[in-house]
């Protein structure tokens, strides 16, 4: 494998943390343009930690989630009542603030002689770890993949378990969901606070792949990506987002005659997927056409018995 | 076991419960009745939570429920169903029962397994009887979006049976029913109180309320005007001016006639 392909698909892994992030408030029935800002706090909080306190990448991942999900419960707690649109806006609000507010953030250490740390608006420089461990890039994509499949693994246990279906009805009907007992306060704050690690992650190795962030990556067009990542790839299972990315980041940028007209190709894509298919290509209904299709075997298995 | 004292909801002028006092006793089929906008619906959202009461209380086996959220209701055992159909479509059959069926106190101390991945055979039991009895057995792994109009009605009522509630509230469960669907469905009614579960009954649908309760009342414009068995309420003349309009030029404003 060369560097580049590579570098296409430990982005695609980075891209996926967000795209699940986002994933997992759409199907709370939340259209969130704001999961950049926990990517983005996950990105400076996991560079500080490794570039400017010199701790392990992994204090650093941890500290990003921890800070990014913590966020991100306080920013769900005061958007609880708040639905649709608005909720949509104040989302999108807040994440403007935390790129606003890191556009003039100051704090530089001296390191062996070198200044480190966000820098405002010329960005956080020198988040070395990666090169001062003399990580390769294969390395450090099995890393990405590492962590990527364990927050697949967890998502796929929740959904199989009584809180995918709690989430999936905060996301179809709210005054139905507590009639039948469910807390939803408490569970949209922790599907929230949830959202906010995963994107946090996806942030700390972001920061540790490129060396460098500056605010501007963390805009909200990398949020509507991320939306656009789960819509396109579908609702029903937590493969659907990944799908997306792969759509968009590996497909799309790999097909040479679409370079340059990605953004329209893509925008296209989506427009006409949400006309036609909703909730994805992998929504519900072929979801579960799928799984009984391979849950057929077993089940006659277990019948006989 | 439910009692209602004073209970008002005001929108802004509109007083939509005004001052109703109530009270439903354990084991009865409780009737609640009135015109269109008397306050019925508003009711009920109060009884479970929906709608903050203007003022006035909601007592549960004797608890005060004011304030209480809908899902700490219907802990406590109050169910409802809902005039029309309401299911989590992109749930299959047996998760939308065992959504409820877990939300109960004695099963949710079962443990973390249990609780989260449904994984012991009681509540695997318990929802096959649920499914077994509202004849959607071989339904269980099927969408809700996928059922039929009958069959999505049945689901809802094992839905609310699943919470093993102590009151249950039905809303208008008559709509759109042909005669042979009112007849099954009242004595579906009188099975599940005959379970030992206390009924109210809010309806319209004047064959089903006066067969199957044993106490009602009458709303109308939010207070309550008659109350009684009901032979004793169809007698009633403030009822019956309810329903009908009142003889000669003393009709109110809007109700119409020439």
């Amino acid at each position: 494998m060369d560097d580049y392909v590579i570098t296409v698909l430990s982005n695609i892994g980075m891209i996926s943390f967000i795209a699940l992030s986002a994933y997992l408030l759409l199907l709370t029935g939340e259209i969130s343009f704001g999961q950049q800002a926990y990517f983005g706090l996950g990105a400076y909080a996991a560079g500080a930690v490794t570039a400017m306190l010199l701790l392990p990448i992994w204090a650093g991942i941890l500290v990003g989630a921890c800070l990014a999900g913590l966020v991100a419960m306080v920013v769900g707690a005061l958007t609880l009542r708040l639905s649709g649109l608005y909720f949509s806006i104040s989302t999108l609000a807040f994440a403007e603030m935390v790129r606003l507010i890191l556009l003039i953030v100051h704090v530089q250490v001296e390191v062996e002689g070198e200044m480190v740390g966000p820098a405002g608006a010329e960005g956080f420089h020198g988040i070395r770890w990666m090169f001062e461990r003399d990580l390769s890039l294969v390395q450090f994509m099995l890393l990405i993949y590492g962590l990527l499949a364990l927050v697949l693994i967890v998502l796929l246990l929740m959904e199989r378990s009584r809180l995918g279906s709690v989430f999936r009805m905060l996301g179809s009907d709210d005054l139905l969901a507590e009639m039948q007992g469910v807390d939803t306060v408490r569970y949209r704050i922790l599907a929230a606070g949830v959202a906010g690690v995963i994107a946090g992650i996806g942030g700390a190795l972001y920061a540790h792949f490129t060396t460098y962030v500056e605010p501007q990556f963390f805009n909200v067009m990398l949020g509507v990506h991320a939306l656009a990542y789960g819509l396109i790839g579908g609702l029903g299972t937590a493969f659907g987002p990944l799908i997306g990315v792969a759509i968009d980041v590996g497909f799309l940028e790999a097909v040479r005659f679409i370079q340059g007209y990605r953004m329209i190709v893509f925008g296209g894509l989506v427009a006409v997927l949400l006309v036609f298919m909703p909730r994805g290509l992998l929504d519900e209904e072929r979801v579960h056409w799928l799984r009984t299709l391979f849950a057929r075997r077993s089940h006659a298995r277990s019948q006989r018995r | 076991m439910l009692e209602l004292s004073g209970l008002s909801k005001h929108f802004g002028g509109v007083k939509a419960v005004d001052g109703l006092d109530l009270t439903v006793n354990e084991g009865e089929i409780f009737g609640l009745i009135g015109p269109n906008g008397s306050g019925k619906s508003t009711t009920i959202n109060l009884i479970c939570g929906v709608f903050a009461e203007t003022a006035g209380t909601v007592r549960f086996r004797g608890d005060l429920m004011n304030g209480k959220p809908p899902h700490r209701r219907l802990r406590a055992g109050i169910a409802r169903t809902f005039q029309n159909i309401r299911l989590f479509p992109n749930l299959t059959v047996w998760q939308n029962l065992w959504v409820a069926q877990n939300s109960r106190q004695d099963v949710a101390t079962q443990g973390f397994l249990p609780r989260w991945f449904g994984a012991t055979r009681r509540t695997r039991q318990e929802i096959a009887g649920l499914l077994e009895l509202a004849d959607l057995g071989h339904k269980d792994d099927e969408l809700a979006s996928n059922l039929a109009f009958g069959e999505q009605r049945r689901l809802e009522f094992a839905r609310a049976a699943a919470a093993r509630p102590k009151l249950l509230l039905l809303d208008e469960p008559a709509a759109g029913m042909n005669q042979q669907e009112i007849d099954d469905l009242s004595q579906r009614i009188r099975r599940v109180r005959d379970s030992g579960v206390t009924i109210l009954l809010v309806e319209h649908v004047m064959e089903l309320v006066m067969g199957v309760t044993e106490q009602m009342a009458v709303l109308n414009f939010g207070r309550k005007i008659a109350s009684g068995t009901p032979g004793e309420v169809q007698r009633d003349r403030a009822v019956q001016e309810a329903y009908l309009g009142t003889a000669g030029s003393t009709s109110r404003p809007g109700e119409g006639g020439d």
